[in-house]
């Protein structure tokens, strides 16, 4: 499977975050030469919370709290669970989510859609979306998400992704947005992952991302 | 969704039973080897129970999750000679384990299944037909040092996917296949025991002595 990167924009200290960073970032895109439009693309993010037996007193301390599910995009018919806390992923069938509603034991709290717009760019392609909490629809963020098709080994696409980031970074830089763009740089060993890259790593990357991205919106806000 | 039956047969006629099932198939049986772990939340947790199921048969093991529900209840239910009930599985990397201890659940108790399953089409029903012997593990996890639970006995289940629009049709699918099952074991509701059958041993003699010579349906 061919290595991805993701990266989320930062605002600078004090600054909202608006959609004409999406905007400017789609702009930024189309402005590389022989970038062709592919379509759009969407991935969904579920915050899961157990559900105690005696519902009128809080969940018990000791059951994780950063339970993700993540659906992504180009695996319409799997699932991956995340737990940061325990460097755990599973990855299991889409179905695995049918089997979480009849456990009744823990239920999804509050979701974040990533979607927008894909380009394709050579041997890259590029993913640009907004970070949607549901079912409000507010921008909580901005992402990117960056595929280099020929490789599937991390470290041996290590400096062609390193070349492609500073080349997006110089460009945004031109468009004097109010924030960078930032990787999500994540020890894959820390969760026994290995070096050939697989969907698993994918959850992984979005679960850190949008831990900074919350984080980033909520100290904006 | 899924109609099943159940039936015992004593072990000395599985090999009986493997001939018939041989011959109204056609197709070669498929090994069964199944770790399966039965897992419950604490006592904190919404209650619920979750089986894994760890295939062993093949030279990498493959992990499925599995949610059992109750079986469906009613008039219409209580009239079928199958029972149905709602399943949902999914099929799961090898941290599915760990990732149900990491959210609260324990294991409750384990066991290995071994023996066989043929494939039937019937009656537009997909059917499969498993005689496995349930063993249990004396150390934890420990598969290789399995016993069997009930040493002269197997213990015969025939399942079926079935959907709310069809499961009348899969229900009558199984119950007419039992009739070719008939002379060894009966079979029917789990929970529902009909015990050894009286003419399991002549007809296993027979099966014994004709060999393949069972006419293919």
């Amino acid at each position: 499977m061919p290595v991805k990167w993701l990266m989320h924009f930062q605002p600078n200290q004090g600054t909202t975050l608006t959609s004409q960073v999406m905007a400017e970032a789609c702009a930024v895109a189309e402005s590389f030469p022989g970038v062709s439009r592919d379509g759009r693309w969407r991935s969904l993010m579920t915050f899961y919370r157990a559900v105690p037996r005696d519902q009128s007193l809080p969940a018990p301390s000791d059951l994780p709290r950063d339970l993700i599910g993540i659906s992504l995009h180009d695996l319409p018919n799997e699932y991956l669970f995340v737990m940061r806390s325990q460097r755990l992923i599973l990855r299991a069938q889409s179905s695995v989510q049918t089997v979480m509603d009849k456990l009744q034991s823990y239920k999804g709290r509050f979701f974040i859609n990533f979607e927008g717009l894909q380009y394709k760019w050579g041997d890259f392609k590029l993913r640009i979306g907004k970070c949607l909490y549901n079912p409000n629809e507010a921008l909580r963020g901005i992402v990117m998400e960056v595929e280099y098709l020929p490789l599937s080994s991390i470290d041996k696409s290590q400096r062609v992704m390193e070349e492609f980031y500073e080349i997006w970074r110089e460009a945004v830089a031109s468009k004097l947005l109010a924030g960078q763009f930032i990787n999500t740089e994540v020890n894959f060993v820390d969760y026994g992952l290995g070096d050939s890259y697989t969907p698993q790593h994918t959850a992984v990357l979005y679960g850190m991302c949008v831990v900074q991205v919350i984080a980033s919106s909520n100290k904006n806000q | 969704m899924e109609c099943v039956v159940q039936g015992i047969i004593e072990t000395q006629h599985v090999v009986a039973l493997e001939i018939l099932l041989v011959g109204l198939c056609g197709a070669p049986k498929q090994r069964i080897r199944v770790h399966e772990l039965f897992l419950k939340n604490g006592p904190n947790l919404a209650s619920s129970e979750v089986r894994l199921l760890c295939d062993l048969a093949k030279t990498t093991p493959s992990w499925t999750i599995r949610h059992v529900g109750g079986a469906m209840r009613g008039a219409g239910a209580d009239q079928l000679s199958v029972l149905v009930r709602p399943i949902a599985e999914s099929k799961a990397s090898s941290t599915a384990l760990r990732f149900f201890y990491g959210i609260g659940y324990k294991l409750d108790h384990e066991v290995l299944k071994t023996g066989f399953a043929f494939q039937f089409q019937n009656r537009g029903a997909n059917l499969t037909v498993s005689v496995t012997s349930t063993n249990r593990l004396p150390r934890l996890h420990a598969t290789d040092d399995a016993v069997p639970i009930t040493p002269g006995i197997h213990l015969v289940e025939i399942t079926a996917p079935a959907a709310p629009e069809n499961y009348t049709e899969v229900a009558s699918a199984i119950a007419s296949f039992c009739e070719y099952l008939s002379p060894l074991l009966h079979l029917s509701k789990p929970g529902i025991s009909t015990g050894i059958v009286p003419t399991a041993a002549a007809a296993a003699a027979s099966l014994m002595s004709s060999g393949g010579g069972i006419k293919i349906l």
